[in-house]
């Protein structure tokens, strides 16, 4: 049986496993690093103009196996597994928490306080974003202040947004380009945006931020190592102290052959669904419930925010397809009066052509060819359609669950995950209430200007989930501090989404991100 | 034509060529020629006349290439929120090969050279007929392999250049191009 020695062990290769360990790398330099990775490295930076090309043409799926077939959860929101994780195709959007994020306890009454000060965590935002060279523009509301300025200037609005900007701002909501980690001018070994338009889905010129070009920064000149297609399937307690003695893994080349890590400090960094999942899975004589578990809160408290979103028509003339993938953002909303029921969510805007895309058939069923479509087509593109979008600020109950389940097994014989999100009482209560006031602003915005909403929906999903590992001072009611490290075992760490308490009601890469780079901080004292 | 004569000799027709149960005897990997120059027929009804026969051809022959790019059994795109595993089907090349004969034979049935020489509403009958025979109810947002006519018709009206065809501009939807571009409302298209 082979046996990895190593100092640090990092437990998954995404987003947070990246800034980690190159954090780690810089702040210990000559401490040995290994990252585990269930998935592949998929490093070929240079076929990505080609998997779009392929992308666009064919629908076919721009990252070449990055997903194991049989590792997979039920309520996952993507299938990736693979070096660099679910960043590889994110959109880049950067946006920060606000202070009522951390505080909703005892500003609200509501869900948890996070255990961190709003300043201290402000710094770390300053810092991920340098990291990932956010471009943005600071908020217009000075309760966002900034100890730092951004990186890059905002990605310049296109004209399309620049109307609906005009559009949106006759409501009075302040609206600002969304922050994101996209290079404006190449940096640290990636390209500068040349408008692909296809950052969710792949970036040939790797101006969207992606972990995999920090892993390959790092193992190439062998500052960590880089285990992939590596299944950490089991943390191993030590047989006389409450620590790590092991992660066992198995490759996918090799069966049959257990792969033993030791060291002196483990981190799982696994993301919102594996990281639990791994803890729940590592159940034992000694630790009934799964490691890290004797809260019986690991895999609760599953965390996200819902969405809804609106269609507007607009008067005012654009262009669709000009930077569909960029955006606007009020924040007006991040805040909420005590004395005013409580609602939080972000409002997003982008450019659209819902409803005014090319058809087959005309209202009356009949086909339209050549010209006729054209014509029918160009006929339908006087004003605009105008995408909306608001995250809402909803909380998980104790019940809103990643369990083990039984009838889905991998190669292995280890039950997957099933993650079966559920609200506390207070947000089940305000639910129809929350839609009232946000189809309320969409309304307003589209009164202000002579708009019309012309539909509404819902998301069916939690966006941007976490928690499963909830951060905490209490041991009895959380699994680990505000470093991430585990209430059980002072050398057991879990970083990024699976520690929030609550979602927020914006995206939450960058909070992710932020909160890692101070976990590496504690973990980089205690080596 | 008289439109009477056709709807008169559809039923008949459809028994002949039963759209909605073409058999695929040959199985041809690629286009064959016959195929492709009634696919080059049937486009100048498909695709806008105002684009000019020279656009029109280069389409035809670009669709042509992309049907000899197809892969089949590779894996799509997973989708976020709800992801799925899926796969691309079979070679759309024997249902297009089928579905164009099939075209041409409905043509010739009543008394055209070629599809091209019916009158539009004939064409538009036939056509209809064609893929009502499908599943297909809306133009997909690219060549989908269900049905010869309407993946022409994707492949050309949701490309980057039929958007800048309808608005008149140049906003090159999927053109790699400097950000500073954006900016400004895009200049029109000659």
């Amino acid at each position: 049986m082979p046996v990895h020695e190593t100092d640090i062990c990092v437990i998954g290769g995404g987003i947070t496993s990246a800034m980690l360990a190159q954090k780690l790398a810089e702040l210990r330099p000559g401490v040995h690093i290994t990252v585990v990775e269930a998935g592949r490295s998929i490093f070929d930076a240079q076929n990505r103009g080609r998997y779009r090309e392929r992308a666009l043409a064919y629908n076919e799926h721009p990252w070449p196996d990055d997903y194991i077939e049989d590792q997979q959860g039920s309520g996952t929101i993507s299938m990736t597994m693979a070096v660099g994780g679910l960043a590889l195709h994110w959109g880049g959007a950067c946006n920060r928490f606000s202070e009522e994020d951390l505080r909703l306890k005892s500003m609200f009454g509501l869900a948890m306080d996070w255990p961190i000060a709003w300043a201290e965590l402000e710094r770390y935002y300053g810092e991920a974003e340098r990291r990932l060279n956010v471009s943005g523009e600071p908020s217009p509301h000075p309760e966002d202040r900034r100890s730092t300025p951004y990186p890059q200037p905002p990605i310049p609005l296109s004209y399309n947004l620049q109307t609906l900007k005009a559009w949106a701002e006759r409501s009075g909501l302040k609206f600002s380009p969304l922050p994101m980690a996209r290079n404006l001018s190449p940096f640290d070994g990636r390209g500068s945006c040349c408008v692909y338009d296809t950052c969710g889905e792949v970036c040939p010129s790797g101006a969207r931020y992606s972990p995999d070009y920090t892993f390959r920064q790092l193992a190439e000149p062998k500052k960590i190592l880089l285990h992939d297609r590596t299944l950490v399937r089991r943390l191993v307690l030590d047989e006389k102290r409450s620590t790590i003695a092991a992660a066992q893994a198995w490759h996918q080349d090799r069966p049959g052959e257990r792969i033993d890590y030791r060291a002196k400090v483990f981190v799982v960094a696994s993301g919102y669904c594996w990281s639990s999942h791994l803890l729940l899975l590592s159940a034992s004589d000694r630790a009934p419930n799964g490691v890290a578990n004797r809260s019986g809160l690991v895999g609760r408290y599953m965390n996200g925010h819902s969405f809804i979103q609106a269609i507007a028509n607009i008067d005012d003339q654009t262009f669709p397809g000009q930077n569909m993938t960029h955006s606007l953002i009020s924040r007006e909303y991040f805040r909420c009066r005590a004395d005013r029921p409580f609602v939080r969510h972000d409002t997003r805007v982008w450019e659209s052509s819902a409803g005014r895309d090319a058809r087959l058939r005309n209202a009356d069923g009949r086909l339209l060819l050549g010209d006729e479509l054209m014509e029918d087509w160009r006929s339908r593109t006087k004003g605009s359609s105008v995408r909306l979008r608001a995250y809402v600020d909803v909380h998980p109950s104790a019940d809103s669950r990643l369990t083990l389940d039984p009838s889905k097994k991998n190669r292995y014989g280890d039950p997957m995950p099933k993650i079966e999100h559920r609200f506390d009482e207070a947000t089940q209560a305000r639910e129809a209430a929350n839609k009232e006031h946000v189809l309320g602003v969409f309304q307003a915005m589209a009164k202000a200007s002579n708009g019309r909403i012309v539909s509404t929906s819902e998301g069916d999903y939690l966006d941007h989930p976490g928690g499963g590992c909830r951060m905490g001072t209490d041991p009895a009611t959380s699994v680990v501090d505000s470093f991430g490290r585990t209430h059980d075992h002072e050398n057991l760490f879990v970083v990024g989404a699976p520690t929030t308490p609550t979602g927020g009601c914006t995206n939450g890469t960058l909070t992710f991100v932020a909160l890692t780079l101070r976990s590496a901080e504690a973990i980089a004292r205690g080596i | 034509m008289q439109r009477r004569t056709l709807l008169q000799w559809l039923p008949g027709a459809s028994a002949a060529v039963p759209f909605n149960r073409v058999r695929l005897w040959a199985q041809p990997r690629e286009l064959t020629p016959e195929s492709m120059a009634v696919l080059r027929d049937v486009a100048s009804t498909v695709l806008p006349a105002s684009i000019g026969a020279e656009r029109a051809n280069a389409t035809v022959e670009r669709f042509i290439a992309w049907t000899r790019g197809y892969r089949e059994g590779v894996p799509t795109a997973h989708g976020y929120g709800h992801p799925r595993l899926q796969k691309t089907g079979p070679s759309p090349v024997p249902l297009y090969v089928a579905q164009l004969t099939g075209l041409d034979a409905a043509a010739r049935a009543l008394g055209a050279a070629k599809f091209s020489a019916l009158d539009l509403e004939a064409r538009r009958t036939i056509l209809d007929t064609s893929i009502a025979a499908t599943a297909v109810r809306t133009l997909p947002p690219r060549p989908a392999g269900q049905h010869v006519a309407v993946d022409l018709m994707a492949f050309y009206f949701r490309s980057s250049e039929a958007n800048d065809d309808c608005y008149r501009a140049l906003i090159q939807r999927e053109v790699c191009r400097p950000i500073e571009i954006t900016v400004r409302r895009p200049a029109p298209k000659a």
